[in-house]
C-alpha cells in the first residue's frame, strides 16, 4: 500500500448552503475516458492542456439532428457554421456526413475551397464580404446571403462587370418575441425592407434568387421565435410566388440551437431546462408546410447549425498547477489553461469534472486560468472535491467557438486530438511554438541590437 | 452505251429499287401473301412464307391452288374492309391456302373443281371470318385450321356429288419417299409434308431446313414428337397402317408447333405438356378416324385442332400461371416469345399502375411485417409497423418511458397516394409505454380512398393529429397526421395497410410499394413494386432535379450526337415520339426504335428494336432502367431480352437448349457517380454469360451516361470486350 498523502488540516464554517430543492450536495461522476481511451494515456502523449474531439461523437450527433429534421420534411441540408469550427479535420467531418459549409468571411471561403468544397456547395453569409470575396464567390457560383443594400450594389456591379449571374438570397431579420432581436444582420421584414429588396433581386437579370435566410439569435431556448421566423419568411416566399412566380429552392433557418452548456446566470441546468431537437424541428418544418404546396415543389430546409452539432463532443483536459486557499477559505485551483483557450467561459457555466475518483467531502471552489490577469477565471464557484497538483479536470462541452476563438495570449496555444471512430487518437492541430508567433514579425534593423543595464 | 442501253438500265435499277423497297418497307398484299403462308407454321417471318411458297410448289397443282386460295382470300378480305392489319399478318390467308392446296391434294383439276375451288374458297373465307369472332367471344380462343377442315368436309360431302369428278392418288408409304433412307425417316419427311398438303418427301425435308432456321425449339420439338407419336403407336398397334402412323405423326407435329412455344409460352413443363397432349391426340386421331370413314371424310388436321384448343381452352382457368403461359402478345418464334415473356416477368413482374409510396418521410424501420409475429396475422396479414431507430437500432433516446422519447412519435405521417379522406378518427387518448387500448384496438385512423377500389388505412396517430377532414383530397406527400401511440400500441408507432372498402379493421389487401430505397449497412438497393419485410430499413426516393431533367424525354425532343464506333465516325439524330397506343419512343434515323416510359420515379427503356450499333442501342444498354434520385450508395439491377445482347451463332447454338431453361444470361449492375464538374454519371456494368456446357460465353460490357445540370444528357460511351463507342451530344 503506498502512502496516503498528507492533506493540510483545515477549519471549515458549517453552513447549510443556499436553500433549493434538490438538496445540499452535488456530486460528480468523474470522466477517466473519452471514448474508451484513457485520458491518463492522452495527457502522457499529447501534454496538458489539451482539446479533444470525438469523431464518433460527432457523427453520432449529426446523424441524430439530420434524422429528426429528415423525419419531419422531405428536403433537409446542413450547412457545416465554419466560424464555429474550423479545423480540418472537424470540416471534412461534417463534409462527408453531406454536410455544405457556411462561411462568413473570405478567409472562410477560401478554407472551405481549399477542403474541396464545390463554390455551388458553399454559403457566404456575414455583413463584411470584400469585394474580391464577392467576385470570386459569383464566378464560383457560391450562394451569396446578402446583408446590406450596399453589398448588393456590389453584387450588381460586379455582376454587371464580369457578365455572370450571381446567386443570391438575402439575410431577413424579424421579431419573433426574443430579447434582443438580432436587427443588426439582413433586412428587416416588418418594415418593408426584406421585400424591397427582394424586388430589386427580381428585377436584375444577373441575379438569380435562390433563397430566404435568416438567423434569429444565437442559444435560443425555446422553438416558439423559430416558428414565427418560419411563418415569416413562408410568408415573403408566398408573396414572391403570388406576386413576380419565383419558386425559392431553399430556406434557410440558420442556426442558434443551444447546446448542453448552461448559461450564466440561468438557474437550472441546460439538460433540464431546453427544448428538446424534436421541437425545434417540428415548429420549423410545421411552419414550413403552410406552403400548401406538393412534396416536390417545396423549398429545401436549410439549417447552419454549429454550436447544438459540435459542442458536446469536444473536452478540454487541464491539470491543476498550483491549489491555493484564499482569505476567506475558498479552495481556488490554479489551472493550466485559462480563458485564453476558453473564450466561452465569459457567457459559460462550464461543466467541470474531475478525471479520477477523489474520496472525501466536495466544497466549493474558484477555478483559475494561468494568465496573470484578475479576468482569467474558468468557473468561480463550482462544487469540486479536495484537489492536488497535478490532478486534472475535464472541461466538457468546449467544442463550439474554443478553438476559433481562443488566443495566442502569454501562452501558445495546445494541441488538439481527435479520437477517431476505430480509436485512434490523431493530432489534428500540433501545438504552437515560438516560430509560429514570430515568423510574421518584422524586427527593424536599428532595433536589433540591445544592451540592457546593470 | 447507247440511250436506250441507259434507259433500259435505268428502268431496270428502278424495278430492282422498287421490288427492293417493296419487300423492305412491307406492300399490303405481298406481305398478307407471305405472312400467310408462315402462319401455317406459327412463323412471323416473310422469307418463311416465300420458302413454304415456293415448296409448295414442288406439287404444282397443290401449290397453284394454294397460292389461289390466299389471292382469293385476302383480295376478298380487302374487297370488304376487313382490318388491314389483320389481312397483312396472314390471318384470313391461310386458310385459304389450305383449302386451295388440299383440294388440289384429293381432286384432279377439272373446270368444275376449278370452279367449285373458287366458291369455297370463298365460303371458307366468311367461316373463317365468322369462327373468329364466335370462338374469340365464346372460347376467346383463336380459330386455328378449323375453318379450313369444316369447309372441306361440306366440300368434299357436296362435290362427290357433281358429274365428272376425278380422285387423285391416295398417300401411300412409296408415295415421293427418299428412297435412299430409312422408312421411318421417310415417314417424317411425309408427315411434315402433309402440312402443305405435300406427297414428297423432299418438301418435308425442305419445310425441316427451313423450320430449323426459323426456330431450334419448333425443331426440336418436332422430332421429339414425332420420335414419341412413332414409339407408342408401335407399341400399341403390331402392324399399324401407314394412313395411321402419317396421320398421328402429322398431327402429333402440328401439336408441337403450336404448344410447344407458339400459342404457349416455352418453359420446362414444356416437353411433359407435348407428351401428354400427343398421347391425346393419337387417342382424339382413332376416335375421328372411326367416325368419319362412314362419311368417307378424312380426318387430316381435326385431332390438332380439337386437342390444342381444348389444352388451351383449360390452361386458361388455373389461378396461377407462372409456367404453361399462354401467350399474351403479338406471336414471334417460340424463341422470341420466350425471351420476351421472361424479361418481361423479370423486369415488371408485379407492375401497379398505382404508385404508392411510403407513408412518412425519411428513413424507418420495420419492426413487422406480413403474417408478422405480433398482430399481423390471417385477414389482417398483409400490414406493416413501421419505426424510426437510431444508429444503434434503438428506437428511443433516454430511457424510452415516455412516447415523446421514440424517435417516430410526432413525426409526420403522408399520404402514401393522391385520394379522398373517407374516415378520420382523431379522439383516441395517447397510451402511456407498455400500456394498451384494447377497446379502441385501432386508435386514431385516417382511411384514405385513392380511386379504383384501393384504400389505405394508417392507425395509432397521435391524438387530434389528423389535418383533413372526410371529404378532403389529399395528395401524394401531403402531410396528414402525426405518428402517435394510440390504441392497440405499446409503444408509438405507425400501422399501415392496404384494403379494399372504407371500413376501418378491414382485412388486409396486399398491395406493394412502387418504388422504395432499401437500406443496408453500407449500400442502398433500389426496390419496385416490392414488399418490405421485418427489420428493413427503407425510404421513399427523393427526386434529383438534374437526373429528372436529363431522364424526361418530351415528345418532340430532338438530339444529335457525334458518334464514334471503334474509330469510325458518324452523326445519329433522334427524335422522341408517339404511337398510336401512346408509348413514347426514341427513333434514330435508322429506323432503331426504343420504348421509354417514366413510372413517376423510374425511368424505364422497356423495349428495344434495332440494330446493335447506334447510339440508341447503347443508351438502351446504359440506361435501361434508372431512378430519378441520387445516392452514391444506390444501385439496381436489371436484365436484358438475350435478342438484343448477343448475336450470332452462339445463341442460335443455345437455343437448342431452351426447353431447358436460358442458357446464356445477362444482368446490368448501375450506380450514380458525381464527377468535380457537377455532372453526373450512370455507370453500368453488363454481363452476358453462359451456363452449364456454355460457360465458356463471356461477354462484359460497361456503359456510361454523362449528364449535366444545364443541357441534361451529353454523353454515353460503351466498351464492351473488343468495341469501343462514344456519343457526343452536339452542341448548337
Amino acid at each position: 500500500m503506498t502512502k496516503k498523502r498528507y492533506e493540510k488540516p483545515i477549519i471549515l464554517k458549517q453552513h447549510s448552503g443556499m436553500m433549493n430543492k434538490f438538496g445540499s450536495t452535488q456530486t460528480f461522476r468523474p470522466i477517466t475516458k473519452i471514448d474508451d481511451v484513457e485520458i491518463d494515456s492522452l495527457t502522457e502523449k499529447f501534454g496538458s492542456p489539451l482539446f479533444v474531439f470525438s469523431e464518433k461523437q460527432i457523427r453520432e450527433k449529426y446523424r441524430k439532428l439530420n434524422k429528426i429534421f429528415k423525419t419531419r420534411y422531405p428536403k433537409v441540408r446542413f450547412a457545416w457554421s465554419y466560424k464555429t469550427n474550423y479545423l480540418s479535420a472537424i470540416c471534412s467531418i461534417y463534409h462527408q456526413e453531406g454536410s455544405w459549409a457556411e462561411v462568413v468571411s473570405e478567409f472562410e471561403y477560401d478554407k472551405a475551397r481549399d477542403l474541396g468544397v464545390k463554390g455551388e456547395n458553399i454559403i457566404f453569409n456575414g455583413p463584411f464580404k470584400s469585394e474580391s470575396a464577392l467576385e470570386k464567390a459569383i464566378r464560383e457560383k457560391a450562394l451569396i446571403h446578402i446583408d446590406h443594400f450596399d453589398e448588393l450594389y456590389s453584387i450588381m456591379e460586379i455582376t454587371e462587370k464580369i457578365d455572370l449571374t450571381a446567386n443570391v438570397a438575402i439575410r431577413v431579420n424579424m421579431d419573433t418575441g426574443i430579447y434582443p432581436p438580432w436587427n443588426r444582420f439582413g433586412f428587416n421584414y416588418e418594415n418593408g425592407e426584406a421585400m424591397l429588396a427582394l424586388k430589386r433581386i427580381i428585377h436584375d437579370e444577373r441575379l438569380e434568387l435562390k433563397g430566404l435566410h435568416t438567423h434569429i439569435g444565437t442559444y435560443i431556448m425555446s422553438a416558439e421565435p423559430y416558428r414565427q421566423a418560419t411563418l415569416k419568411l413562408v410568408d415573403l416566399a408566398k408573396e414572391i410566388y403570388d406576386n413576380y412566380n419565383v419558386r425559392l429552392e431553399y430556406i434557410d433557418l440558420g442556426g442558434g440551437f443551444p447546446s448542453n452548456n448552461t448559461l450564466k446566470g440561468q438557474y437550472l441546468e441546460a439538460e433540464q431546462l431546453l427544448p428538446t431537437y424534436e421541437d425545434y424541428a417540428d415548429a420549423i418544418t410545421s411552419a414550413l408546410f403552410e406552403l400548401n404546396l406538393p412534396s416536390d415543389e417545396l423549398p429545401v430546409l436549410t439549417l447552419e447549425t454549429g454550436r447544438a452539432l459540435i459542442d458536446d463532443s469536444g473536452y478540454l483536459i487541464t491539470s491543476v498547477f498550483a491549489t491555493k486557499r484564499l482569505s476567506t477559505g475558498k479552495q481556488a485551483l490554479i489551472m493550466d489553461a485559462g480563458v485564453n483557450y476558453l473564450f466561452t467561459s465569459y457567457w459559460f457555466n462550464h461543466k467541470v469534472v474531475p478525471t479520477k475518483e477523489i474520496s472525501g467531502f466536495t466544497e466549493n471552489t474558484i477555478v483559475y486560468g494561468p494568465l496573470c490577469m484578475n479576468i482569467d477565471v474558468i468557473r468561480d464557484d463550482v462544487v469540486l472535491p479536495v484537489m492536488h497538483k497535478g490532478d486534472k479536470l475535464v472541461v466538457l462541452y468546449v467544442g463550439a467557438y474554443s478553438v476559433t476563438q481562443w488566443m495566442q495570449f502569454i501562452s501558445l496555444r495546445p494541441n488538439v486530438v481527435l479520437i477517431t471512430e476505430e480509436g485512434d487518437v490523431e493530432l489534428i492541430r500540433a501545438a504552437e511554438t515560438n516560430e509560429n508567433i514570430t515568423e510574421q514579425e518584422r524586427l527593424p534593423e536599428k532595433l536589433s541590437d540591445f544592451t540592457l543595464t546593470d | 452505251m447507247t440511250k436506250s442501253d441507259y434507259l433500259s438500265n435505268r428502268l431496270f435499277m428502278r424495278l430492282l429499287n422498287d421490288i427492293s423497297t417493296v419487300w423492305r418497307d412491307g406492300n399490303l398484299f405481298l406481305d398478307s401473301v407471305l405472312y400467310s403462308y408462315a402462319q401455317i407454321f406459327f412463323s412471323n417471318r416473310k422469307w418463311f412464307g416465300l420458302a413454304a411458297l415456293l415448296i409448295s410448289f414442288i406439287d404444282v397443282q397443290v401449290g397453284a391452288l394454294g397460292f389461289l386460295g390466299v389471292l382469293l382470300s385476302n383480295s376478298f378480305a380487302l374487297y370488304l374492309n376487313f382490318d388491314k392489319d389483320k389481312i397483312r399478318k396472314g390471318f384470313y390467308g391461310f386458310n385459304g391456302i389450305l383449302l386451295g392446296a388440299a383440294i388440289g391434294f384429293f381432286f384432279e383439276i377439272t373446270p368444275l373443281i376449278l370452279g367449285m375451288a373458287i366458291v369455297f374458297i370463298f365460303l371458307a373465307f366468311f367461316i373463317s371470318a365468322s369462327m373468329e369472332h364466335l370462338m374469340a367471344n365464346v372460347f376467346n380462343l383463336p380459330g386455328l385450321s378449323l375453318p379450313f377442315i369444316l369447309t372441306l368436309y361440306i366440300f368434299l360431302i357436296v362435290v362427290t356429288n357433281f358429274n365428272g369428278v376425278l380422285y387423285r392418288d391416295l398417300l401411300t408409304a412409296s408415295t415421293g419417299a427418299i428412297s435412299f433412307l430409312p422408312d421411318c425417316v421417310n415417314l417424317l419427311l411425309n408427315s411434315v409434308a402433309l402440312i402443305l398438303l405435300q406427297s414428297k418427301a423432299v418438301a418435308g425435308f425442305l419445310i425441316l431446313i427451313i423450320i430449323l432456321v426459323f426456330s431450334r425449339v419448333m425443331f426440336i420439338n418436332s422430332l421429339i414428337a414425332f420420335f414419341f407419336n412413332f414409339a407408342v403407336i408401335s407399341i400399341l398397334f403390331k402392324n399399324p397402317s401407314y394412313t395411321l402412323l402419317i396421320l398421328t405423326s402429322f398431327n402429333a407435329i402440328l401439336i408441337a408447333f403450336a404448344l410447344g412455344g407458339s400459342m404457349i409460352i416455352l418453359s420446362k413443363k414444356t416437353i411433359p405438356l407435348l407428351l401428354m397432349t400427343i398421347f391425346f391426340t393419337i387417342i382424339f386421331t382413332l376416335f375421328f378416324e372411326s367416325i368419319l370413314a362412314e362419311k368417307l371424310l378424312p380426318v387430316l388436321v381435326l385431332p390438332f385442332n380439337f386437342v390444342a384448343l381444348s389444352t388451351i381452352y383449360s390452361l386458361k382457368f388455373r389461378k396461377e400461371s407462372t409456367d404453361l403461359t399462354l401467350l399474351y402478345f403479338s406471336p414471334g418464334s417460340p424463341e422470341e416469345n420466350y425471351y420476351y415473356h421472361t424479361t418481361r416477368t423479370a423486369r415488371f413482374e408485379g407492375f401497379k399502375y398505382m404508385f404508392p409510396e411510403f407513408p412518412f418521410l425519411g428513413e424507418w424501420k420495420i419492426t413487422q411485417a406480413f403474417d408478422g409475429k405480433h398482430t399481423h396475422k390471417d385477414e389482417w396479414k398483409y400490414a406493416w409497423d413501421f419505426e424510426i431507430a437510431d444508429e444503434t437500432g434503438k428506437f428511443y433516446s433516454g430511457d424510452g418511458a415516455k412516447p415523446s422519447d421514440f424517435y417516430c412519435f410526432n413525426t409526420p405521417v403522408v399520404a402514401p397516394l393522391d385520394g379522398e379522406v373517407v374516415k378520420a378518427i382523431d379522439s383516441v387518448h395517447d397510451n402511456n409505454i407498455d400500456e394498451v387500448n384494447l377497446e379502441q384496438n385501432w386508435g386514431n385512423t385516417l382511411i384514405i380512398d385513392h380511386g379504383n377500389g384501393l384504400f389505405s388505412s394508417m392507425s395509432h396517430l397521435k391524438r387530434k393529429s389528423i389535418l383533413p377532414k372526410v371529404g378532403d383530397k389529399v395528395k401524394k406527400g401531403q402531410v396528414v397526421a402525426r405518428c402517435g401511440n394510440s390504441g392497440r400500441s405499446p409503444k408509438p408507432h405507425l400501422h399501415f395497410q392496404f384494403q379494399l372498402t372504407d371500413k376501418l379493421g378491414d382485412k388486409t389487401y396486399k398491395f406493394p410499394f412502387s418504388q422504395y430505397i432499401l437500406k443496408t449497412d453500407s449500400r442502398e438497393e433500389l426496390k419496385v413494386f416490392d414488399y418490405p419485410e421485418e427489420n428493413q430499413s427503407v425510404k421513399n426516393i427523393d427526386v434529383h432535379k438534374i437526373i429528372k431533367n436529363a431522364f424526361t424525354f418530351k415528345l418532340g425532343d430532338e438530339f444529335v450526337f457525334n458518334c464514334s464506333l471503334d474509330g469510325e465516325k458518324f452523326t445519329e439524330r433522334w427524335k422522341v415520339n408517339v404511337d398510336i397506343l401512346n408509348t413514347l419512343y426514341i427513333e434514330n434515323r435508322n429506323g432503331d426504335r426504343l420504348n421509354i416510359f417514366i413510372s413517376e420515379k423510374i425511368f424505364y427503356a422497356s423495349n428495344y428494336i434495332g440494330k446493335q450499333e447506334s447510339a440508341l442501342y447503347f443508351f438502351y444498354l446504359s440506361a435501361s432502367k434508372a431512378p430519378l434520385g441520387y445516392s452514391e450508395k444506390l444501385f439496381w439491377e436489371d436484365v436484358f431480352p438475350l435478342g438484343t445482347v448477343t448475336k450470332g451463332f452462339t445463341r442460335y447454338i443455345s437455343e437448342f437448349f431452351l426447353f431447358y431453361g436460358e442458357v446464356i444470361k445477362s444482368k446490368g449492375v448501375y450506380n450514380w457517380f458525381s464527377h468535380e464538374n457537377e455532372t453526373i454519371s450512370l455507370r453500368s456494368k453488363l454481363k452476358i454469360f453462359g451456363t452449364g456446357i456454355f460457360s465458356f460465353y463471356k461477354r462484359d460490357g460497361e456503359g456510361e451516361i454523362i449528364i449535366s445540370p444545364d443541357s441534361g444528357l451529353q454523353k454515353i460511351t460503351y466498351r464492351k470486350n473488343e468495341k469501343n463507342f462514344t456519343a457526343q451530344v452536339k452542341g448548337d
